[in-house]
């Protein structure tokens, strides 16, 4: 492994997208960044720009009016990039979408838009979990480069 | 000839120990910021168990940052000047890179030595800060606009703040040389000098390294990343790369200018290494015990504050100069 390989392992930067969800899986996420979980011990620190990350996390469940931003947002986040989706609503709808969406405003998880790597179940998922998630993601990135 | 070679040998040395040195601050800042705030930070060992996937040491945490971004892809927006957004990183690199042939390390002289080197290492890293906010204002973005826009109107008072200080220092010590300042005897008056001017180019320093309370122009949450919203991969790896040599060269500038011999013989080096520590801790004392101010507070407090002090420590290098 070549040191711009362990560069990718050692340094994800997260970009946290919010695409309609209930703040649950948000609040979880922050929980850890913060003192308790504090992931930046391994690297991770959590970017304000699309531009600056390698690893897009989203949660909720995706209404209609927000798929050109989540688009967007997606295709901003410069190759190589992995999207963690975390929460129910971002793995499979929740109770938001049952085959079809339940809601007339609601799209459905960021599945049918983006192409997502790791889900991350749970309603909302543990700050434990969440970290899984992106170590998950992390071993992805190092494998898109691989395969480069 | 030996003086020759051995300038030519140690402004080659100095670039990678500058590199160094630059990360390792930044590592400190982190590392000491995360540990005020009741976290962990970057770690310094890592859990035996997860070393074979996460490396032995995070010491080197901003340098994998930049090596990573080397390794992305690089997005150049279609609304962007494309010229100046692509070579305004790599001008800030060589300015900063520039300003630290000019800055003496213990046991390395470098540049320090020439007629008014202090004139040309303050324009260079004037000018490497410069492109951190032409690049920006190039790239089209609204966010980098205004990210760009506060970076000026800071700019210009922390600006003052450092004209101020170091030609202070120059006044009282009849010299533009900072060879000549880094070793010159300390008196009694000087040391009323060097915290006044001091001081100020601690402030005038938080201002250009963007600390917590002079942030503004990066605030994150606020206006995305500031200038480097449009910024990514190789170029934006270049603008962390010229803040690591900025960050090194603010830190060994003060040094040399305001704690007098420890940049000149390398049997200082210990406390040379010791007095930088302490400045970063000071920095990151700073950073973590304030709020982001805004523009107008800024610019006030510097007007309030720092000018004042800047004109104090005017009036005691004029005494020094024309009493002592």
């Amino acid at each position: 492994m070549g040191i711009m390989d362990k560069a990718r392992i050692y340094s994800p930067w997260l970009y946290h997208l919010h695409c309609g969800g209930c703040n649950g899986c948000d609040i979880e996420t922050l929980a850890a960044l913060a003192p308790r979980f504090d992931v930046e011990r391994f690297g991770i620190q959590l970017v304000p720009s699309p531009r600056h990350a390698d690893i897009l996390l989203t949660t909720g469940c995706v209404p209609k009016q927000f798929i050109p931003m989540v688009k967007r947002v997606y295709e901003q986040v410069p190759e190589p990039k992995v999207v963690v989706a975390v929460g129910s609503c971002a793995c499979g709808g929740s109770l938001f979408y049952d085959d079809a969406p339940e809601n007339y405003a609601i799209l459905g998880h960021p599945d049918l838009l983006i192409p997502v790597d790791v889900y991350v179940p749970g309603c909302a998922p543990k700050p434990e979990a969440i970290i899984n998630g992106v170590v998950q993601g992390i071993l992805k990135l190092a494998e898109k480069r691989a395969k480069k | 000839m030996v003086d020759l070679i051995y300038t030519v040998v140690s402004l080659i040395v100095i670039v990678p120990l500058a590199l160094f040195l630059g990360v390792v601050y930044s590592f400190l800042l982190r590392k000491l910021s995360a540990r005020f705030q009741w976290r962990v930070g970057p770690m310094l060992r890592m859990y035996g168990d997860l070393k074979p996937l996460l490396g032995t040491s995070r010491l080197l945490q901003p340098l994998y940052d930049i090596l990573k971004l080397y390794g992305k892809e690089t997005v150049v927006p279609d609304v962007s000047r494309r010229r100046l957004f692509v070579y305004s990183p790599y001008l800030s690199l060589i300015f900063a890179v520039a300003a630290i042939f000019f800055i003496p390390f213990p046991g390395m002289p470098l540049l320090s030595g020439v007629p008014y080197s202090l004139i040309i290492a303050s324009y260079l890293l004037i000018a490497s800060i410069l492109f951190t906010i032409l690049g920006p204002i190039a790239s089209g973005s609204p966010w980098a606009a205004i990210g760009a826009r506060r970076e000026v109107e800071l700019f210009l008072v922390s600006e003052l703040g450092f004209v101020l200080s170091i030609f202070a220092i120059a006044i009282a010590r009849q010299s533009l040389v900072i060879w000549e300042l880094s070793k010159g005897a300390q008196s009694v008056y000087l040391a009323l000098l060097t915290v006044t001017a001091g001081a100020l180019m601690f402030a005038a320093v938080l201002g250009k390294l963007h600390i917590k309370p002079f942030d503004m122009p990066e605030a994150e949450a606020e206006i995305v990343a500031g200038p480097y919203t449009e910024y990514s991969g190789k170029l934006l790896g270049t603008y962390y790369l010229s803040k690591a040599f900025l960050l090194y060269g603010l830190v060994a500038l003060f040094i040399s200018l305001f704690l007098p011999p420890l940049a000149t013989d390398v049997l200082w080096l210990p406390l040379y290494l010791i007095a930088a520590f302490v400045l970063v801790f000071l920095l990151t004392a700073v950073q973590v015990l304030n709020p982001r101010y805004r523009i107008r507070n800024a610019i006030n407090w510097y007007l309030k504050v720092v000018i004042p002090l800047g004109l104090l420590s005017f009036i005691i290098a004029l005494a020094i100069w024309l009493v002592v």
